[in-house]
Parts: structure tokens; sequence; C-alpha cells
């Protein structure tokens, strides 16, 4: 385990992945001590600029643009985290039965996983959202459903290739249950795939949420940085704090995640190990 | 003045051929004078409808899309002047019975349709009894008290009526009422007709081509009525979905008009600063509409009028005119738009709701009925269906959730795709406030009677009563105003009528909406009348 973090840390991409992350989580830890306003509140003015009263401006409607933000980046790890572990533990179980008890039941799973794999994604998860009526848990649900193949999948392999090893066939020769040598032996070997994967899943949540919200399909009752781009495009052209300010945001934390993604992959790979 | 364009181009050819300097200045600075009010034959004009209409069925399906392009082709019986008196068009003259029960219509001679064929009275008929009130969405409501067309000769039609209908004497426009030509229609399937997308009328310009997704050419009427018009060679009707694209094709001057607010409310600031183009929120005064909040009297304790009116008062109109609307139009005070002042139909001398201390009066009320705040300061939750027609409403819908917070009403927002928001409120009315914009026709009669009549709770039907107000009182005055003939004595009723419900305050009314057109300055005489954009373009024409 030490052997990995150290791995990692060697990794500088991976580190500036980690320090943004860091610095995100504790804007959100800080948020209610910085701007202990709801953040639709109308704090001033109409459009000005950053750099006054306003440290990154206001909106059209006289909204603080960086509290938008820090509330945002909240909403943004919330569905984040929250459907990448929805897709985790769906996917896993659903590609942990299939590897591990292979056959038809494999066969069946498998095409399953196929056919929500050939959905396109976003486009699915605007018609769940549609569908549930927009909130948080309905962003939550429709991410999970279209990132969960993935998951599947890795999950069904590692199982395949760890089912015809000694150790695993050892506890099934001295009686452990299914449930036993799935959870205590063959899941615990292949957390370090899920935990790469599933980190990279986290950026790509995001990206998904600020779409949803960018099309209207948001909470409306949450703030979020697609909702603040898609406010702010209208005025692109005489207000470009507005878009750019989330935008960057977003780059930065979608970037971050995809950095620490890649180091964790390369720390925990065995086969990337001696790189 | 009918101008011969060849007259000018002599006149620059003598000019330039006199070898005298003198002469030429002068011929130019006529050239000059001439070339800002003198109108000139040909050209193509270029205008933006947004967004692209799905049919040009005009007399089946009203959407605001596409008047704009079909009062080009069809006419109506009369047009109306700046003061919203009508004008002959079709009709040379009219007279309306004593008793009101009929008005009797003489029609131009050497009128033709583009197809050939003569228009006469049978055309009047058919157009109204068979197509407008039978397939028309609105007109039914125009025409509701006619029971037949009489057509004593080619060039008479009688318009019969149960009642007395002062109100359609302001519906007979081409965009309200058109004039199709009968024997394009008759024993057809009126809907399933070919012409419903290559129109055929009496107008000015003709259909000449619709490229999906692109535009719709139109070209000139060599055989219109009027005679020398209409100065335009084509008019390109041009669909870009795009905002940004929209105002960028007037900048560069690939676009000459864009009516109906198809410029974005927040481009304009940086539109009006263009040499080339100019804007103008004339051409709307016949087409009022008000944004408002539906309240569900079902919904306790919406029940209450207290409740009701101190949501009136929670909101600050000018906070949604300023930052949602961009400062075009203006805080609504009833339930008719101040268009109708022009008819003298509008009053504000009714219960105000935009004063000095309304916050505490809101308090008050709220208190009063029975409703003191709770732990975290809210008095009860509602929530708030967002319209879905475009971002705008979101904001606004930002907007109500923070001013309501003030007086403790905690608002959920609830945004949904177009068919479900409809169907929730209209068909289930599984909803407490709704946002909705209205249209109010151009007559008292259509906005207040759809909306607030008991016998308009329709449930499925969008855009009625959906606020449960039910008031013998208001109902008897509204059936009488309708029937009135005299215009003072309808003015009278309507004032009460405004008054009633302003005091039971049934919906919020927040925004008289103000429409505006951007327009290149080379484009001349293209608003000539109150129906602005949904009236023909015969007289515009476009500098060289």
């Amino acid at each position: 385990m030490w052997q990995g973090v150290a791995r990692f840390a060697r990794n500088r991409m991976a580190l500036f992945g980690a320090a943004v992350l860091g610095c995100l989580l504790l804007l959100v830890v800080l948020t209610p001590v910085i701007y202990p306003d709801n953040p639709f509140k109308l704090a001033g003015p109409a459009l000005q600029p950053p750099g006054g009263r306003f440290l990154l401006g206001t909106d059209t409607l006289g909204r603080d643009v960086a509290a938008e933000i820090a509330y945002g980046a909240r909403t943004s790890l919330l569905i984040g985290v929250g459907a990448t572990l929805a897709a985790i533990v769906f996917g896993a179980v659903l590609g942990g039965i299939a590897g591990y008890y292979r056959g038809r039941t494999e066969t069946v799973l498998m095409r399953l996983t196929e056919f929500f794999q050939t959905i396109p994604a976003f486009i699915f998860a605007l018609l769940i959202v549609a569908i549930l009526s927009p909130s948080v848990s309905s962003e939550i649900i429709a991410i999970a459903a279209v990132s969960w193949p993935s998951i599947a999948r890795l999950v069904r392999g590692e199982f395949v290739a760890l089912g015809g090893r000694e150790f695993v066939q050892a506890c099934a020769g001295l009686g452990a249950s299914d449930a036993r040598i799935i959870l205590n032996h063959m899941l615990p070997n292949c957390a370090s795939s899920i935990i790469a994967v599933g980190s990279l899943l986290i950026g790509t949540a995001i990206l998904l949420e600020a779409g949803l919200a960018f099309l209207g399909l948001g909470d409306p009752n949450v703030m979020s940085w697609g909702l603040i781009i898609s406010a702010g495009r209208a005025v692109l052209r005489s207000a470009w704090w507005i878009c750019t300010f989330p935008g960057i945001a977003i780059l930065l934390t979608v970037l971050g995640i995809n950095l620490i993604g890649d180091g964790l992959n390369e720390a925990l790979n065995p086969r990337l190990r001696e790189r | 003045m009918v101008h011969d364009p060849r007259l000018n181009k002599i006149s620059r050819r003598t000019a330039l051929a006199l070898p005298l300097g003198l002469v030429a200045s002068s011929s130019t600075i006529f050239n000059n004078l001439a070339k800002a009010d003198q109108p000139v034959r040909g050209g193509t004009m270029v205008m933006i409808v947004q967004p692209e209409p799905s049919t040009l069925a005009h007399y089946a399906v009203t959407a605001g899309n596409i008047p704009p392009i079909a009062t080009q082709i069809y006419e109506g019986l009369v047009t109306y002047d700046w003061d919203q008196n009508p004008q002959p068009n079709l009709a040379t003259s009219w007279e309306i019975a004593p008793d009101g029960k009929s008005i009797t219509f003489k029609l131009r001679e050497g009128v033709v349709f583009h197809n050939g064929k003569p228009f006469t009275s049978a055309d009047v008929q058919f157009s109204f009894m068979e197509i407008l009130k039978k397939y028309h969405p609105i007109a039914p409501l125009l025409l509701a008290e006619l029971t037949g067309v009489d057509t004593p000769d080619e060039k008479t039609a009688v318009l019969l009526l149960a009642n007395p209908a002062p109100y359609l004497m302001k519906g007979l426009a081409g965009r309200d009422l058109p004039i199709m030509c009968k024997s394009v229609f008759e024993g057809t399937q009126i809907l399933q007709n070919p012409s419903a997308n290559k129109p055929i009328g009496t107008g000015p310009f003709k259909f000449g081509q619709w490229d999906r997704g692109q535009f719709v050419r139109l070209d000139r009427n060599e055989k219109y009525w009027k005679p020398g018009l209409p100065y335009l060679d084509h008019i390109i009707a041009r669909f870009i979905p795009d905002a940004a694209t929209r105002s960028a094709a007037l900048e560069t001057g690939e676009a000459h008009f864009a009516g109906y607010s198809a410029v974005n409310y927040a481009d304009l600031a940086r539109m009006k600063t263009n040499p080339t183009l100019d804007t103008t929120m004339k051409g709307y005064e016949m087409t009022p509409a008000l944004s408002v909040l539906e309240l569900n009297a079902k919904h306790a304790p919406l029940d209450k009028k207290e409740v009701r009116q101190a949501i009136a008062y929670a909101i600050d109109r000018n906070v949604i005119l300023r930052d949602v609307m961009y400062g075009y139009g203006k805080p609504a005070t009833g339930p008719l738009s101040s268009l109708f002042k022009t008819v003298g139909f509008y009053t504000d001398d009714v219960h105000k709701y935009d004063v000095p201390d309304r916050l505490d009066i809101a308090n008050r009320l709220l208190d009063g009925a029975g409703l003191p705040r709770g732990a975290n300061g809210m008095r009860f939750g509602m929530h708030l269906e967002v319209n879905s027609f475009g971002e705008q409403w979101l904001r606004q819908a930002e907007y109500l959730k923070q001013a309501l917070a003030i007086v403790g009403i905690d608002l959920t927002l609830r945004s949904e795709d177009t068919a479900t928001w409809l169907r929730r409120v209209y068909t289930e009315y599984d909803y407490d406030i709704n946002e909705p914009f209205l249209s109010q026709g151009v007559d008292p009669v259509y906005g207040l009677n759809k909306q607030y009549l008991a016998s308009q709770i329709r449930k499925g039907v969008t855009f009625v009563n959906d606020s449960f107000y039910a008031n013998p009182e208001f109902d008897g005055i509204l059936n009488e105003a309708m029937r009135e003939q005299d215009h003072d004595k309808r003015a009278v009723l309507y004032k009460k009528a405004q008054q009633i419900l302003a005091e039971d305050c049934p919906l919020v009314w927040l925004i008289d909406v103000q429409y505006v057109s951007v327009f290149n300055r080379k484009l001349h005489d293209h608003t000539t009348g109150p129906l602005g954009t949904q009236q023909a373009f015969e007289r515009a024409w476009l500098e060289t």
C-alpha cells in the first residue's frame, strides 16, 4: 500500500491533480463560512464585472458568481461521486455475477451490458432526467445508468481471470460460500482497477452533470456550474465572466480528477509498475 | 405616390454625361434626397423568423411564427390604422346593422388570387363558415355569434350574427381572419389540403419555395390589386436556430429585419450601437401579452384571497423588468395589457400592488390568514412550475423564489419538458403556481373571457381558466360587455371587470410584454401599422 502511495507521489501530474482536488474539497468545506447566504440570493447590481465588490462579478440577476461557483462545486462533487458510487456498486454486482458464474448467466448479463453500452450516453441521460423530472437524485440515477457498463465489463474480466487462480480454487475446496469468495477474496483483488477506472468516471460524471444543467435539465433549486454557464450564455459577448469562471472550474476539476485517475492507474496497475 | 425608377436612372445618366460640374453636383444632391424618402422598386428583403414554423396553414394553426410569412400571402377584409380603426382592404366599405346583428361588406373589384381565380363573396363565405369557424383554434371565439354569411351578389358579403359582436370589427385583418380561395379548398379535406404549405391568397407576395430548415422564399405578386405595389421582388424568411448567429446575421447586413423579439433582449443594447441597425417597438400595438402567475385556488392556502394578494405584493416587478426582460416592457398593473389604452378599455384605477410598503402589507396579510412563520422563517411551501418556453422563464422563477422567501413562502422550482409541464398544469391541475405568458388578442373578449370565465375551466385545454376563478357577478359583466355595442358602455363594463379581478387576484400579473424589431437602416417602410410584422410588407423597400 505504501509502495503505491510513494509511486503515486512520484508522478508530478498526479500530484497536481491531487492539489486541485484538495483545493476544491477545501472550497466545498469552507463555502458555508465564506458565503453564508444562499447562492441564488440577489447580492447586488446585475452584470458587475469581476474585481469590484464581487471577486468574480455578478450575473444577469445580480447574483455573486464566486458564491455560485462555490455552491456549484458542492453540487458537482456530490453528483459526480454519488453517480460514480452508484455505477460502481451496480456495475460490480452485475459484472461480478457474470464473471463468477459464467455460462448462461454471463451471456445474458453481458449482452444486457453491451446493449446499454451502445446507447449514446448523453442522450440516454437526457431522456432519463426528462422522464424522472429534473432533480439531484434523478441526475445521479441518469448518470449512473449510463456509466455502469464499463465497470461491469471491467469487473467481469477481472473475475474471469481470477476465477482460475489457485487461491480461489483453494477457497472453494475448503467449502467457502460463493458470497465469501466473491467479497473477501476476489473483489479486494480487483479493487485497484475499480478505483482507477472509478476515479476517471467521476470526471465524466461531472461533465455529464454540467451538460444536463446547461440544457436546463439540472435541478432548478440547486446551483450548479452548468446552470451558471447556461444563464450567462445569452450575454457571453457583453459579460464574459459569467461563463468563463465556471468553465475554468469545470476544466480544472475534470483535468485534476483525470490526472489523479491516471496516477492511480499507474500506481496500482502491476503491469505499469516497472515503467 | 408611385415612383418610376426609370426616371431616376435617366436623370443620373444625363447628369454624368454633362460636362458641367454644377449640374452634376445638384443632381447628386437630388439623388441623395431621393434615396432617403423615395421608394425604390426591386431588391430582396431577408427577414429572420424564429423559430421555423412547422406549417404555413395559417387558417388552422396559430403560432406567432406563422403570420410574418402567411400575412404576405393571405389578406383580410380590412387592415387597421395606427388608432386601430378598420381601413378598407379586400372590403371597400361596410355597414353594421342598427341592431348589431349583421355586417354588410362591399368587396373590392378586380382582385384575383395567386392561382388566377377572381375574389368574390363566395370566398368570404367559405373562408369564414367552412374553414375558420371549423378549423381555426381562435377564430371560433371571434366568430361565436356568426350564424351564416349571405352572398346577395359576387361583391357583397353579409355576416349574420346571433347577437351583436362589437369585437369582430377588431379581428378582420389577415392575421386573425384570413380569406382563402374557395376553389382551392372546396370538396377537399381542409386540414390535408396541399395548399397548407404552398399557400394561395390575394396578398402582395406569392409563395415561392420552402427549403426546410433554411428559408421560405416569397415572390412579388405581379397582379397585386394595389397599383405599383409591392416594391420588393422577393422576401426571404430565414430560419436561424442559434440566437448569436441571428444577431450576427443582422450585424453583418445578411438579414434586414427581425421582428417579434427574434433577437435576444440581451443583444439589443449592442445592436443599438451599430450604425447600420435600428430598433423599433412599434408594430405590436395589436399584439398585447402579459406574463403572469397562475395560482391554483384548489390548493390551500391559495384559496384565500389574502394569500394570493400577499404573493402579488411580495414581487418587485421592476426587478423582473430590469434583470429578466432587460428593460423591455412595463410592470403590469392588472389583468389587461396597457396596450388597450389606445381603444379606451385599459384602466389602472384598480387595486395596486406595486406600493412602497408592499412587503409589510404582504407579511400582515399572511399573518392575518393564520400562516405564521415557522422555525426556519418560512410560513408554507409551494411548487412553482417553470415555463419551458425559454431560459428567461427559469431566471424569472429563480427571482420569484428569492422574492417570496422574503415574506416566508418557500418555493420549490420544478422544470419539466413542455409536454409534461402543460399536462401537469392544464390536464392534471397538479400545480400550485404556474408562470405562463398569455397573449391577449385584439379585444378584451379573448384575453379576459378565456382566462377568467367559470365556463372556461376546461380540463385538458391549455391556456384557459386553470386557476378555478368563478365569480358569477364577474361572469355577468363579461357576458354583457361582449354584446354591448356602445363603445363607452363597454369601456365602463371592462373597467369594472378589471377592478373586480385586481381585487380578487386570481392571477398575479407581472410584466406587460414589449416585443422589439431590429432592422437594417436601408430597409424602409417595414412597420406601417399596428400589426407590424404580422401584416404585409407591400410598402417596404430597400435602399440600393
